[in-house]
């Protein structure tokens, strides 16, 4: 039974890391806390929704098409919306604003697909595998592939790529890096893109492992927040690892403690973080941990 | 005729004043009776918010356009719902029905969920207005005291003794029943009142677990389902928790001879989430359109269900049915007390016993529905469709216990 909560704890860790690391990105290279974060994690859902109930789209086929969207969607976001806050205000001027854009979004969702729930079911979508006593749902499954996937994905892009290389020099030193010709709102405009179409990745994924609805946005804020604060921020590295960590906490919780409390568990170690070690498990120096 | 100054002034005078008197006639067949409120169209509770909000329109475009109104100590008028969207906020709830008082609003409908009404209800309460409503069904609600507030549903304790009995009637007898309440109001209490009840049924109830109010994984729940195998598992869930629940089980391969989503499988948009895994979930059955009940306005609940189908598209939905019922409860209120007086309205709603589309309205002294006329049945998905299939007195169809197994429903 401890294997299969294991295992359970795992998918559901997936799942957080995905829909975390666009937040945890944004936060590293711009230094914006980006509160309509979640909102874009159900644009994904919802898109992903849409494409299979009208156009019999599998979700898994339709993710590179979401992505793009996303990415369109999260530049033209940065470039307009969150720039415009910085340069004339704040930080946190862009801090309400993206608040204000995520109330926005959930009402435009209720108003577009009304406030019912919607649940994303393909074909494979009651269907599961085994692997001696553990059963772990086909969709649980791909999502955690999703997740694991594409978070290699990412961290070899800022790894090894000359994008990467310049959205990690404008991360550790934004006058530098404008000094050696990097144009930094375009580059930081690319950083809110990839953010977005990760947040859109993680909405298709959720979509497929449980029904969701407009108010859901705030659920999916929070978590990557608490993802952020125990893996570290800017690393796809500390998203994964605060991510699983956060699912199997999760679930054993629940398995061990009660159902009721994985919670409370998850703020209990959220202000526990945050008083030993406020960088994070992987955390390092971008701007929005210094 | 002498035309002088006078009668030139007198004449001109009279054209004047005739259209101004015609108004004034015309100004009274349209009066109205204005009744407030507030439901959640935006927020967590818009979903259901919704389905409340179409019901009391429904109503009203009913009396307004098809009965040109209600008669009330012989004048006609006009039925006028105002409703503001609370945003499923308690707070935000409570301003706006303060808003109404303060705009001389004598009558007031409820919003959804029990912590919505239960502040709203205390305003109104205290200023001594009724209120009829049909989100509020938590026991804080009537163990206060209050005398203005009804609800057209039983208080949440009472809801599921139906299901008890329908429990205490299975053959083969269910050996372990387990319980999985939401942590919110209304379903803790929905799922207390049962447990007490089936404890006194002498129920074997072995399992009780609490879950978070918003649940994102339900795989402790499946395992402990896994491992202790219950006959029985009543979940008291909200629609989107139970689908959660369920797709879980289903894709674990998880079996539970009756499993019983309080809330969701009414829904016909939860039933198609599911296909043909829905068949055999058991649920609360509040309504069914398909019921013999006859009413004084719409005719009967099939005639009520027919209109709203041809007026509104959205899906029709048990809260749909109640929320045109409180309206319903107003105007035989008001035309047996012959008054828009609200305490004289409150008077004869507090003594109602009458037939409705949605069943015979009559209220606890507390405020609260009688379980017996306004209790929930047991209802059960067969082919697709929500059936009722307990008591027999009200069966739609015969129930199928054990269900079916996931891995049939896969064949």
């Amino acid at each position: 039974m401890t294997l299969q909560t294991l295992v359970d704890g795992l998918v559901l860790g997936g799942l957080f890391s995905l829909a975390a690391v666009g937040f945890s990105l944004l936060f590293g290279v711009l230094g914006v806390v980006n509160l309509a974060h979640g909102a874009f994690v159900l644009i994904g859902g919802y898109a992903a929704w849409t494409l299979l109930d009208r156009f019999g789209i599998d979700p898994l086929l339709a993710l590179p098409l979401i992505m793009l969207g996303m990415f369109c969607l999260g530049y033209a976001f940065q470039r307009t919306v969150i720039q415009w806050a910085t340069k004339r205000a704040s930080l946190l001027a862009s801090m309400l604003l993206t608040f204000g854009f995520a109330l926005m979004i959930r009402n435009a969702l209720v108003l577009v697909y009304s406030p019912d729930f919607k649940s994303v079911t393909p074909s494979y979508a009651f269907d599961s595998l085994s692997f001696g006593e553990v059963t772990v749902g086909l969709t649980r499954v791909a999502a955690l592939l999703v997740s694991v996937v594409l978070l290699a994905l990412l961290a070899a892009m800022l790894r090894f790529t000359s994008l990467g290389r310049t959205i990690r020099a404008t991360a550790q030193q934004e006058q530098a890096a404008a000094l050696c010709g990097v144009n930094i709102r375009h580059v930081f405009a690319l950083t809110a893109g990839v953010s977005a179409a990760f947040a859109g990745a993680a909405g298709v994924a959720i979509g497929l492992v449980m029904p969701f609805s407009p108010p859901d946005e705030t659920l999916w804020t929070i978590n990557a927040f608490v993802v952020v604060t125990l893996g570290g921020i800017g690393s796809p590295a500390g998203a994964l690892v605060g991510g699983l960590i956060l699912g199997v906490i999760n679930t054993m919780t629940a398995e061990l403690v009660g159902a009721a409390f994985p919670n409370a568990m998850m703020f209990l170690l959220l202000v526990l973080m945050l008083v030993v070690r406020p960088a994070g498990l992987l955390g390092n120096s971008f701007k929005g941990s210094r | 005729m002498k035309i002088d100054r006078r009668t030139i002034l007198k004449t001109i005078g009279t054209a004047v004043a005739m259209p101004a008197i015609g108004r004034s006639a015309q100004a009274q067949a349209t009066d109205t009776i204005v009744i407030g409120g507030s439901v959640p169209l935006s927020g967590r509770a818009a979903e259901t918010g919704l389905n409340v909000n179409n019901g009391y329109l429904a109503a009203q475009k009913f009396i307004n356009e098809e009965l040109n109104g209600i008669e009330v100590d012989g004048k006609r008028y006009k039925i006028d719902i105002r409703l503001f969207d609370d945003a499923s906020d308690p707070a935000r709830a409570s301003t706006l029905i303060q808003r109404h008082l303060d705009d001389g609003v004598q009558f007031f409908l409820g919003s959804f969920g029990s912590n919505i009404v239960l502040p709203t209800a205390a305003i109104v309460e205290r200023a001594g207005k009724p209120m009829m409503q049909t989100g509020g069904a938590s026991d804080q609600i009537y163990t206060q005291g209050y005398k203005n507030i009804f609800c057209m549903f039983p208080r949440a304790s009472r809801q599921l003794y139906n299901t008890i009995e329908y429990f205490a009637s299975l053959k083969p007898a269910p050996k372990s029943i387990m319980f999985a309440m939401a942590n919110d109001a209304f379903s803790k209490t929905l799922a207390e009142g049962a447990i007490a009840f089936g404890k006194q049924k002498g129920l074997p109830i072995n399992d009780i677990i609490t879950l978070p109010e918003n649940i994102t994984d339900a795989s402790s729940l499946v395992n402990q389902i896994r491992g202790k195998k219950p006959d029985v598992l009543l979940a008291t869930t909200h629609d989107q928790n139970s689908l959660l629940i369920a797709r879980q089980l289903i894709s674990s391969n998880v079996d539970v001879p009756l499993l019983y989503l309080s809330l969701g499988p009414q829904l016909k948009s939860f039933r198609d989430a599911l296909g043909n895994f829905a068949n055999g979930l058991f649920f609360q059955q509040f309504w069914d359109e398909r019921s013999p009940y006859k009413d004084a306005i719409f005719g009967s609940a099939q005639g009520f269900a027919s209109y709203y189908g041809k007026h509104f598209k959205r899906d029709m939905a048990y809260h749909t049915a109640s929320g045109a019922a409180c309206i319903v409860a107003y105007v035989h209120a008001m035309k047996a007390a012959n008054s828009l007086d609200p305490a004289k309205v409150r008077e004869k709603l507090a003594a109602l016993d009458v037939e409705s589309l949605y069943g015979r309205i009559k209220f606890t002294p507390e405020g609260d529905g009688d379980p017996l006329h306004l209790g929930s049945t047991v209802g059960q998905v067969l082919k697709g469709n929500a059936e009722v299939v307990f008591p027999e007195a009200s069966r739609t169809a015969a129930p199928t216990y054990p269900a079916p197994t996931w891995a049939q429903k896969r064949g």
